[in-house]
């Protein structure tokens, strides 16, 4: 890699392995990752729940829980090393440089704090606000997430505001800081279908008044098709495709791709017709199959599939479109 | 951008509601819990303000007037050496509550900081606090008690009184405060375990709620997210020990007092009224009665108001 490409690169992960701790031994979740988010982009990670996207993104930050651990790889940001830098340092980064959004806007923020104190806490503590300065910041924040009446507002309590409230209140506190880097672990799932596009519209907005790259988590394709500039697809703990998104829509290779497109209803579909599914679950952790981890699943599986693990190569001529997968490489020789 | 066109969800124009003024709405429609509260209110205001209700000294001895009935001039009757025996129960609250108060306070903060380390750090901590926690709670609490009694208060006696003989200051001659001293020593000693147990509990459950991984992502200390995020959110339950607990450390007092290892005559306690009373109960009732009633009333209150905080602060518990 030349030098001014690594330095555009805000978040570089390379071989990210993570374990859980099993009775039966060391169970891989996260299988030898390699991601990368440049500067003021968009990535979207997708996949099924249980693939590995929210450990991925909890072990950048060295927040997993008990039990699971980081086995192998390493991960830069904006040029220092994440596994092997101080508690103290990384504590300014979790704080300062990357915003984190969480899954459940009901159960992340602190039942019994004010929303008010909960975003003024990092300003104090991290940026030496005083308690004044903070709170004023507090309301610009909430202004910033679209809550109105944010003066009163910093005085309620978490269970005195709806979810989609709340998630906007998450936001706000993920974006305290002025993070470089904000990652949204599935901000949506909890939310219902209005303020889903709601909370996706705010952080669109945000992010082009703030210049700041976002990670956005999803098992929803369609969600995030307005929203990201590339997306990685995730199986059982690896990359299977990684593409801009635009390509990923016109020209999915994967067969894991291809089947979360498809079980997205469409308008043009006949009505009360059956919805697409993939057949199947994902491999437990612990369980993994020898060869590719679709090929169970996989409706082009060949015998190769079986016995070996695809890398993910390029697929187009540029190089942004990679993808994992046996029966695309094949498809393409023979064309 | 559409940011500010967002429209956000309406929001209920209610006041706002906070935790404690819901629980405290809640236990005002308790009964028993308002009338503990009441009964502990009294009795601690008459803690607070003993010396300037009382007619007579608690100490005061009336040789002509001994072991009198109840009567408008000794509303509790007098002992068998003529002392006002409302005085003494007044002043025997004092005690009660002295005791019970410091006590609590020493065993409370004593075990939220254990527990909440042992459940918030782990291993190896949680390992030895709890070993701590274990032998202490094995070891028979009256033992305890009249172990550390029987074997440190003739030596610091012994010690005071050689100190006094040596430099004649008055400070080594008051002796009663090592009985205070003592007592609240060996009493919190006893008294700590189940306030860490508890808290080491609560600590468990709410450290792998998603709120504490927020607050780490946010980048905030340990020491912060366990005093800000863990312990208040530890605190319901908390409270409901803390009135449970004063109220045993009350009867506790008492009892050590009744067995001669707590608080020693002259100073009134109604453990050791008791243990006068008993010997001359057939011919003076009232000498029994009165403190034994006032230790019923305040054991019962503590327990009332303790079971109308339990229901208040756990709504999803009650009916």
């Amino acid at each position: 890699m030349m030098s001014a490409k690594t330095e555009k690169r805000l978040l570089d992960v390379k071989g990210l392995t993570v374990e859980i701790e099993t009775r039966r031994g060391p169970a891989v979740v996260v299988d030898g990752i390699d991601l990368h988010v440049d500067k003021g982009e968009t990535l979207g990670v997708v996949g099924e729940s249980g693939c590995g996207k929210s450990l991925t993104m909890l072990s950048l930050m060295r927040l997993l829980p008990n039990k699971i651990r980081v086995a192998k790889g390493k991960a830069r940001f904006d040029g220092r090393d994440l596994q092997t830098m101080s508690n103290r340092e990384l504590r300014k980064v979790r704080g300062g440089d990357i915003g984190f959004v969480f899954q459940d806007p009901m159960t992340s923020l602190n039942p019994v704090m004010r929303i008010g104190d909960q975003l003024a806490e990092p300003l104090i503590y991290l940026r030496g606000m005083s308690r004044k300065q903070a709170r004023a910041r507090a309301v610009e924040l909430l202004r910033l997430v679209g809550i109105p009446g944010s003066e009163e507002r910093i005085q309620a309590y978490p269970h005195e505001l709806s979810g989609g409230m709340r998630q906007r209140v998450m936001i706000a506190i993920g974006l305290a800081c002025e993070p470089k880097l904000l990652i949204a672990d599935e901000p949506t799932t909890a939310l219902d279908v209005t303020i889903q596009a709601q909370i996706v519209d705010l952080v669109k907005g945000l992010r082009e008044k703030l210049g700041m790259s976002v990670v956005w988590i999803t098992h929803d394709l369609a969600l995030i098709a307005g929203l990201v500039d590339r997306v990685v697809v995730l199986y059982a703990g690896t990359v299977v495709e990684d593409a801009p998104v635009d390509e990923l829509y016109a020209n999915p290779q994967h067969p894991y791709t291809r089947g979360l497109l498809a079980s997205i209803p469409k308008l043009s579909d006949a009505p009360a017709s059956r919805l697409n599914s993939i057949g199947g679950t994902p491999p437990e952790p612990g369980r993994r199959p020898e060869g590719c981890p679709f090929a169970p699943r996989c409706p082009l599986a060949m015998d190769i599939c079986r016995t070996h693990v695809p890398k993910l190569e390029p697929i187009s001529a540029a190089g942004s479109h990679r993808a994992a997968c046996f029966a695309v490489e094949k498809a393409r020789e023979a064309a | 951008m559409s940011v500010v066109q967002a429209q956000p969800a309406p929001l209920a124009e209610e006041a706002p509601v906070s935790l404690w003024r819901d629980a405290w709405y809640r236990l005002k429609r308790n009964r028993l819990a308002i009338f503990g509260l009441c009964v502990i209110a009294l009795l601690a205001f008459v803690a607070l303000f003993g010396p300037y209700l009382t007619p007579y000294d608690f100490l005061g001895q009336d040789l002509e007037a001994r072991n009198q009935a109840p009567s408008l001039a000794h509303l509790f009757g007098t002992d068998d050496l003529g002392r006002d025996v409302f005085s003494r129960v007044v002043y025997g609250t004092r005690t009660a509550f002295l005791v019970a108060v410091v006590v609590t306070a020493i065993a409370l903060v004593l075990g939220t900081v254990l527990g909440a380390v042992a459940g918030f750090f782990g291993n190896p901590f949680d390992g030895v606090i709890m070993w701590l926690t274990d032998v202490t709670m094995s070891v028979p609490n009256l033992l305890l008690v009249v172990v550390i009694n029987a074997s440190l208060k003739t030596p610091i006696a012994q010690w005071m009184e050689a100190r006094y003989l040596e430099t004649l200051n008055p400070f080594y001659r008051e002796t009663v405060w090592i009985d205070f001293l003592l007592v609240f020593g060996s009493m919190a000693l006893i008294s700590w375990p189940p306030y860490a147990r508890l808290v080491r509990a609560q600590v468990l459950s709410i450290r792998s709620r998603p709120y504490i991984t927020a607050a780490q992502a946010l980048g905030l200390s340990n020491r912060i997210i366990l005093m800000r995020y863990v312990i208040p959110n530890a605190l319901g339950p908390l409270i409901v020990a803390v009135s449970a607990g004063l109220g045993t450390a009350m009867v506790l007092e008492s009892a050590f007092s009744f067995l001669g290892v707590g608080v020693n005559p002259p100073t009134p306690s109604w453990g050791n009224m008791i243990s006068d009373g008993l010997r001359v109960w057939q011919h003076y009732p009232h000498l029994l009665a009165a403190p034994a009633a006032v230790l019923g009333l305040a054991s019962v209150a503590f327990s009332f108001l303790g079971d109308g905080l339990n229901d208040a602060l756990n709504p999803r518990g009650s009916k």
